[in-house]
């Protein structure tokens, strides 16, 4: 060979060799525990494939300080002792800095408490028990997602201006629905006294037939019934409304109720008329972000955003901004740098409050509707509900941790 | 069924295990200590399920319930009622044996198919409560950060705990069946009619078997407390029941020693297939389908048979 | 309508009839496991997975022409079929080696094929939630003086009756079917007199399947069709098969029957917990008649 192809050889190789070894050359490793088989994949890779967005680009940009996001998946099959089990085997065999997941509660419970002892910070994704970052809330764990205390007040918030006076409460026998009918129960009885209780029902969780429930409801005529289901359940209710019109015969309020997750699966044959809260809407706020966020990941994976890759995506640009802001792989200085951060973000900025490690979204109240533009419904008649007029305030949260 | 008289014969390699036992934790990371005593659990909640399958020839297809009632035991005695965690270690499994009491009380005077699903949907009952009863129980969110001693809160001391107690646990089993009540549970499993023609009370026999077992299997659900510092309703849900079954057939039901190996190949498979694939459970079901098909006696069971055979024909026929 | 709410009050009638068609699901799924059960003894766990395999290929049939009436007669016509061809294959390859085995490796053998096959899902059809389109005939409520019972439950309970028909007629009237009732009470002396039980073993597990992907594939336009479905009825199948007396189909439709009503019905009564009259009354049954309503074939 030449000697100058040699030489040139030699520059390229040193070339190559210093890129990697810049200052800070070890990647910031995420390891993320979540279920991906069952019905909750149709939320969590959402999650996956927005926090992969924004991993791309800040791995495109050279990392942190010189910093690269690496991330480790592990299915935990929404089965807390596996997840467990799994948070464990990331923090102690893969040695990752930051834990990230998941959709389960329970396990979002028991891992939050490893992390709280390994002192490794711990985002939460989906899961949206309360106690998350009430009740069992501390230093190391950090929520993305709206929990079920959030969304009964931002309900109940909406639900006090309209003129519905007799309730029927129903939803899954699980904690999540009753936690989010009690949520938008008590804080509804508290803006509007007069409200009555005509009864409740509840059904098993998983449950697909809904017509003998929503006929024995009907015979008692509310003016408006609460329905308190999550996933799967969300889209067969929905079915068994439209197919006994019931929407029509009595209004109800689901949470994510308008969002994607639940309307895009059923098509133009979602019902109208139905309510609900939701904290993303791809179509809304109709600002340059967001359009930017939505055109990036229909590019990348050739679909609309749901809510999922909002959280995903958030959390990665925490990620990034708390260690570029620390400036070293410190996770203590990591978690002060994280807390009172404020981020740009599709649906506006987003803080992470100090007090509870609460990321502060706001949440939108609207009503299905069919449109010409799509080939599902969307929300109508949009309210924006800023979060710090639905968050339990600092001063419940510190009474709730006594 | 088989007329195979179990009697334990592998039972010299124990000792020596645990001398390999304990050693390990002094050179192993603490993941891996953490993973060995995961298994010590499910091993002794699979080797209590096969005291009454394996010896007993009972169709208990829903065990997982009394491991789940230890657990829930332990931890709610220690969270919600305040006490002292050996409190909470005694309530478990002595709960748990109650349970096994009143369930098998109702289910013994079936057999088979019968009382396996008897069985199941008593303790799919059982599973509701604690489901739905979350103002107790914590529901669906289950119980977490459940305090331990000092001594045994670490990933070592609650490794050497558990250690002691399931190798406790294991020495009692043995002593059990080897002794005449064993004898003569594996002769109502092979022959009922004969058993009851020859004076055993064969539904009080079952019934004592099962508050053993149903006893054994909550302490290994107080093992998973320890460890973990949880308790889940998965514990005591049907899914769990069959995995533990799977266990005990995986390792071989009629060794005394193979639900623990089985146990030890859920875990690592379990763990390990996940770190490379989100298709575990595809791998999970093929390796299951094979042992299945192929090594009937399970794989303990397999490697015995081989060396029965081995020493056969090393001493020139039959030993 | 008019005149059966005359006489009866409107609500108990609604929750009868959508009672009923939860009814024909839970039926049709079941017989499907009660006939594999007596004939083949095989405990076959994997019966919620080819429901659920018939539920996702409904779907793929439905899209595949378009949606709408066409598809979805298309895919209630092709999904069973798919589903038993599926079946086919595993019996002969798998199931047809193991029959001498014990039931308890039978049963596992069925629970290691639905973990497979519920990978499996996954990997073709992916982690979204799926639907089938109804067709427009079938859209929408009819009134019951002013309480609404959709159309497709009404085509549901027509539907029932008639697959209990075809069983009843397939079983009593043609060859195959007698001789499946002889070889489920003894496979040996069938076997002795000259038939290939082998054969007879593969047909009736083919029908038991083809009955799962039936029932997924009626129930598929009004339910989220989603991974884990596999999980949602395979108890109350299995239960159901045990109160009826395994192996018996008519047995499979009183214990369906006492299922789909006991459920509807205890909701009238008691909302809060709708869901503990099925639970009880299959307890209740059990505890007096552990082997079955009707007679088995054990």
């Amino acid at each position: 060979m030449k000697k100058e192809t040699i030489i040139g050889m030699g520059v390229v190789l040193l070339g190559f060799l210093s890129a990697s070894f810049s200052f800070g050359a070890e990647p910031i490793k995420v390891g993320i525990i979540d279920t991906y088989t069952g019905p909750a994949t149709a939320y969590t890779f959402d999650v996956l494939d927005g926090f992969k967005m924004a991993v791309n680009k800040v791995n495109a940009m050279g990392g942190g300080p010189g910093k690269k996001i690496e991330f480790l998946t592990r299915d935990e099959k929404f089965k807390p002792d596996i997840g467990l089990a799994m948070a464990k085997e990331l923090v102690l065999r893969e040695n990752v800095d930051i834990l990230m997941g998941t959709i389960n509660s329970a396990t979002a419970l028991a891992v939050s408490d490893f992390a709280k002892k390994e002192k490794i910070p711990f985002f939460v994704t989906f899961s949206k028990s309360d106690k998350i970052t009430g009740e069992h809330g501390h230093r190391y764990v950090f929520q993305i997602t709206e929990n079920t205390l959030m969304a009964g007040r931002a309900a109940a918030f909406e639900l006090a201006k309209k003129p519905f006076v007799k309730y029927w409460i129903a939803g899954d026998d699980y904690e999540y629905g009753h936690a989010i009918a009690d949520g938008v129960w008590t804080q509804l009885k508290k803006l509007k006294p007069g409200v009555q209780k005509l009864g409740e029902s509840w059904w098993k969780v998983g449950e697909t037939d809904f017509t003998p429930y929503i006929t024995a409801v009907l015979a008692v005529k509310p003016d408006f019934i609460i329905v308190a289901t999550g996933g799967s359940g969300m889209v067969n209710f929905q079915k068994a409304a439209k197919a006994t019109g019931l929407a029509q015969k009595v209004p109800f309020y689901q949470h994510t109720a308008i969002e994607l997750s639940t309307l895009e699966p059923q098509g133009l044959d979602a019902p109208e008329g139905v309510y609900g809260t939701a904290n993303y809407l791809f179509y809304y706020p109709d600002n340059p972000e967001n359009k930017a966020f939505v055109q990036e990941f229909r590019k990348a994976y050739n679909r609309y955003p749901k809510i999922g890759a909002l959280y995903g995506y958030v959390t990665g640009m925490l990620i990034e901004k708390g260690f570029a802001k620390a400036g070293k792989m410190d996770k203590e200085k990591f978690i002060d740098a994280v807390q009172g951060m404020v981020i740009d973000s599709p649906v506006g900025k987003l803080e992470v409050r100090p007090c509870d490690h609460q990321l502060m979204l706001p949440m939108f109240f609207g009503v299905t509707k069919k449109v010409p533009q799509y080939p599902f419904l969307i929300a109508s008649d949009i309210v924006t509900i800023p979060a710090k007029d639905y968050m339990p305030a600092c001063e419940e949260i510190k009474s709730m941790r006594k | 069924m088989t007329t195979k008289n179990i009697r334990g014969k592998e039972f010299w390699l124990v000792p020596l295990l645990f001398i390999l036992l304990l050693v390990f934790p002094l050179v192993l990371t603490r993941f891996y200590t953490y993973l060995l005593a995961l298994i010590f659990v499910s091993g002794l909640a699979a080797m209590s399920l096969n005291l009454v399958l394996g010896y007993g020839g009972i169709y208990q297809f829903h065990h997982a319930v009394f491991y789940g009632v230890g657990a829930y035991g332990a931890a709610l005695t220690i969270t919600k009622l305040g006490y002292s965690p050996w409190i909470g270690f005694l309530v478990g499994p002595l709960l748990a044996a109650f349970f096994s009491l009143i369930m098998g009380a109702i289910c013994v005077r079936l057999s088979k198919l019968y009382f396996g699903m008897l069985q199941i949907s008593l303790g799919s009952l059982v599973w509701a409560i604690v489901y739905r009863w979350y103002s107790f129980t914590g529901g669906d969110d289950g119980i977490h950060g459940v305090s331990m001693p000092a001594l045994i809160g670490s990933t070592k001391g609650s490794y050497y705990f558990t250690l002691l107690v399931t190798g406790a646990c294991l020495m009692t089993m043995y002593f059990i069946v080897t002794s005449p009540f064993g004898s003569a549970l594996q002769g109502i499993r092979d022959n009922p009619v004969r058993s009851e023609a020859v004076g055993v009370n064969v539904r009080l026999h079952q019934l004592v078997a099962l508050v053993i077992a149903g006893f054994f299997a909550g302490v290994a659900g107080v093992l998973f407390v320890v460890v973990d510092n949880s308790a889940f309703p998965d514990m005591l849900f049907w899914t769990l029941s069959l995995e533990i079954l799977i266990m005990c057939l995986l390792g071989g039901w009629l060794t005394f020693l193979g639900p623990m190996l089985g146990a030890a190949m859920m875990v690592a498979l379990r763990t390990f297939a996940s770190t490379f694939t989100e298709y575990w459970t595809l791998i999970q079901g093929i390796i299951l389908m094979l042992v299945i098909i192929f090594l009937p006696e399970g794989v303990l069971g397999y490697v015995i048979a081989k060396f029965k055979r081995l020493g056969e024909v090393a001493s020139g026929g039959k030993a | 309508m008019e005149f059966l709410s005359s006489i009866c009050p409107p609500e108990i009638l609604c929750q009868i009839l959508v009672g009923l068609s939860r009814t024909t699901i839970l039926f049709i799924v079941a017989s499907g496991l009660t006939l594999i059960l007596g004939v083949l003894r095989i405990p076959n766990i994997a019966h919620g997975s080819l429901y659920m395999i018939g539920a996702f290929v409904a779907f793929s049939v439905s899209k595949w022409f378009g949606g709408g009436t066409t598809g979805f007669w298309m895919a209630v016509a092709l999904a069973p079929f798919a589903v038993a061809l599926l079946s086919l294959v595993v019996e002969r390859g798998i199931f047809s080696h193991l029959y001498e085995r014990e039931h308890l490796m039978l049963l596992l053998l069925t629970f290691s094929l639905a973990l497979i096959l519920s990978d499996l899902v996954k990997m073709v059809w992916g982690g979204q939630y799926k639907t089938v389109q109804l067709p427009g005939s079938f859209k929408g409520p009819i009134a019951l003086a002013s309480l609404p019972i959709p159309i497709y439950n009404i085509f549901l309970v027509i539907i029932g009756p008639v697959v209990a028909l075809g069983l009843w007629l397939l079983a009593n009237k043609t060859k195959i079917g007698k001789i499946s009732r002889a070889a489920a009470v003894d496979r040996e002396m069938v076997g002795a007199v000259g038939v290939n039980v082998s054969w007879v073993f593969a047909i009736v597990f083919v029908i038991g399947c083809f009955l799962a992907g039936m029932g997924g594939a009626l129930v598929s336009p009004i339910v989220n069709i989603t991974l884990g479905m596999d999980h949602t009825l395979i108890i109350e199948a299995f239960l159901i098969v045990i109160i009826g007396g395994l192996g018996n189909v008519w047995g499979a439709l009183l214990g369906a029957l006492i299922f789909g009503l006991t459920q509807s019905l205890g909701i009238l009564i008691w909302p809060q917990f709708g869901i503990v009259f099925p639970y009880a009354a299959v307890v209740t049954v059990l505890i007096f008649r552990p082997t079955g309503l009707l007679k088995s074939t054990w």
